[in-house]
């Protein structure tokens, strides 16, 4: 088990350099760099290139695309992650400033789906064909397809604008206030995100209980003369957990990488809202220590998918 | 007379209904189990067979109901008619595991793969059992030994996947005989497992029966299995019980057409592989398009217009009965 983690984590570091090479080769081809964003377009006109061939050398912009990358991997080995080019504010202040307002968003969605999402597949698979099941599978369709900006939008319309029960957006930062003043800030990014989830994981753990439902053990538990509950949640829903984790599992990364689209119709100042910033304004160091981040947080969810599947399935042997 | 009865089934009715359509899975099927005794039940695929085992255990699927009949199990507080009890009821659940008993086919896949054997042993004594946890651990072992486990200790924390098949359907028996039931259905037990296997789960299932005096229900289509196991056997085709008696009433002096053919088409050892296997023409036919009268007469060397009449049922002795219409004709013809 101990060695199983150990050469899954090593084996990230050479996936970390291939893809951390693929993501600062896209910036490179995209027009444009940091000077160019730096600059107001409006007194663009009266700065002479000698001046902007000092700013680029000055950010070591002048050097070749090889050069910059191999100064940039060996800054970062040494845990040197560099400053931000718009604002110059190092990097690990950034992502350490936009972390917990991530965490705290998608730990809430994360816990909100999962709970709802197999609650509502197990009593969707035992209501089969029921008036409940039918409701509830036209329901996560809708939830499968409708992309969340747009039941963002609509969130915002109807619970901020109109009702006016909750704030449209932004996050006050902790300390500051009180729980319940932060409280309400946290429900709607958090629901409109958690929807999606909920409906997949829904689907998923209907059908996984479904199939779960139609094995053999079941009839071998009914004959055992177990009650009802039992046979549906220890002997199907335990065996239909384990699709169900790998699902959940794959989920995780959105727990360091943000989700982009959420976070920027609510003005969540998390990671995923800077991302697009720092995309924008062709920041490099911050957009390659961002997608160095979620890329190590994927290979990590599915390090832990495993470990949880061994874990839930004895059949199932790392090694 | 009923005081050796474990259980009596009078004139079942079990039918499917599937797209308005209605499957007449066992239609009119009666039969008892002796204490002490094996019933063996044989016939082909899809004669009702396993239907039968699954109508005494109320263990039907959703879309099946018991139409008619009655399905009488005698405990030790008198009779009590499991046709009249709710499905999943409280009454239902104290009889199944309890006093009768169920052990299926794919010991593989009716073991439930994500907890260990001796958990599932255990679920069945915490059920019906007053059994403290250190208790029914102990049992757990004990049945396990029973059942000709080697290491029992260590087996009952291992899972189903450890097991080799043979062990695996130990296992089965050992939780189908946990709560000592009065009445063992087996449903082919030993169809998924090979040959040596075979015969040392029928010893273990004899020793069961003399030991307990566990009445045993045993379905299979294997002829050779009924002639090692069972005390009585009824055939049956369509639904139907076509003839029943002792296993030498059956197997020595067969009078169905259907038997007949049946223990024709059994390859015999010794003759070699030239020798001429008997099959039965035809194949059985659409559940929902039955033929009128005699359910074999379309695939029968000896069917008549007398037989498009469903055939009574007569004894030729105390215990072998026989459904023909032409039985007495072709019996005296051999």
């Amino acid at each position: 088990m101990l060695t199983f983690i150990l050469r899954r984590l090593l084996i990230t570091i050479p996936m970390l350099v291939a893809i951390s090479f693929l993501v600062y080769l896209g910036l490179e081809l995209t027009p444009g760099d940091a000077v160019s964003h730096m600059i107001n377009p409006e007194v663009a006109n009266s700065i002479s290139p000698e001046q902007l061939a000092e700013m680029r050398e000055a950010l070591g912009l002048n050097k070749s695309f090889f050069e910059r990358f191999s100064i940039w991997l060996f800054n970062v080995v040494q845990g040197n992650f560099g400053h931000s080019l718009s604002g110059g504010v190092a990097i690990s202040t950034i992502v350490l400033d936009r972390l917990p307002a991530t965490l705290e968003l998608s730990i809430f969605a994360l816990l909100f789906s999962t709970v709802i999402g197999c609650s509502l597949g197990v009593i969707s698979a035992l209501k089969r064909g029921s008036p409940t099941d039918s409701a509830l599978t036209v329901i996560g369709m809708l939830g499968v397809s409708i992309p969340e900006f747009f039941f963002g939008l609509v969130a915002i319309l109807i619970f901020a604008l109109n009702l006016g029960w909750l704030p449209a957006g932004g996050r006050l930062l902790p300390g500051y206030d009180s729980f319940f003043d932060r409280l309400p800030h946290i429900i709607l990014p958090g629901i409109v995100l958690s929807l999606m989830m909920t409906a997949g994981v829904m689907r998923y753990s209907r059908s996984a209980m479904l199939d779960s439902l139609s094995r053999e053990f079941i009839r071998t538990a009914r004959s055992k003369g177990l009650p009802e509950w039992r046979i549906n949640l220890i002997h199907g829903f335990r065996v239909a957990l384990t699709p169900v984790v790998v699902l959940i599992g794959f989920r995780l990364p959105t727990l360091i990488g943000g989700s982009v689209v959420i976070e920027s119709v609510f003005q969540w100042p998390g990671v995923g809202s800077e991302l697009i910033d720092a995309v924008r304004g062709s920041d490099y160091p911050l957009v390659m220590m961002i997608a160095l981040l979620s890329v190590f947080a994927v290979l990590l969810a599915s390090l832990i998918v495993d470990i949880l599947t061994a874990l839930i399935d004895p059949r199932v042997r790392l090694g | 007379m009923a005081n050796n009865l474990a259980l009596s089934v009078k004139d079942l009715k079990t039918f499917f209904y599937t797209n308005k359509r209605c499957n007449k899975a066992v239609n009119g099927v009666s039969f008892d189990i002796k204490k002490g005794k094996t019933l063996g039940i044989v016939g082909e695929s899809g004669c009702g067979k396993s239907v039968t085992a699954s109508t005494i255990m109320q263990l039907l699927p959703k879309l099946s109901r018991i139409e008619e009949g009655s399905v009488t199990y005698y405990s030790d507080n008198g009779e009590i008619r499991i046709d009249q009890l709710e499905r999943d009821g409280p009454e239902m659940r104290a009889i199944r595991g309890e006093e009768i008993a169920m052990i299926f086919q794919d010991p593989m896949t009716a073991l439930n793969p994500v907890y260990t054997v001796g958990y599932q042993i255990e679920e069945s004594l915490k059920y019906h059992t007053d059994l403290n946890p250190a208790e029914r651990k102990a049992r757990v072992i004990e049945l396990l030994a029973d059942m000709g486990i080697p290491l029992p200790e260590k087996r009952a924390t291992e899972y189903p996947h450890n097991y080799s098949g043979g062990m695996r359907q130990r296992a089965m028996i050992a939780m189908a005989m946990s709560c000592n039931p009065k009445v063992l259905i087996a449903d082919e037990p030993t169809t998924a497992l090979d040959v040596t296997i075979q015969a040392q789960i029928f010893n273990l299932m004899t020793k069961l029966k003399t030991e307990n005096d566990t009445a045993i229900m045993l379905i299979t289509h294997d002829m050779g299995v009924i002639a090692e196991l069972a005390d009585e056997v009824a055939v049956m085709y369509m639904g139907n019980i076509v003839e029943a008696g002792t296993v030498d009433d059956v197997l020595r002096r067969p009078q169905h057409p259907y038997t007949r053919a049946l223990l024709d088409s059994i390859p015999v050892l010794g003759r070699g592989k030239d020798q001429d296997i008997k099959s039965i023409r035809g194949a059985t036919p659409d559940p929902y398009e039955r033929p009128i009268g005699c359910q074999f007469a379309p695939r029968c060397d000896f069917a008549t217009e007398a037989c498009n009449v469903m055939p009574d049922e007569e004894f030729l002795s105390d215990t072998h009965r026989v459904s023909c219409a032409r039985y007495k004709e072709i019996f005296e013809n051999a």
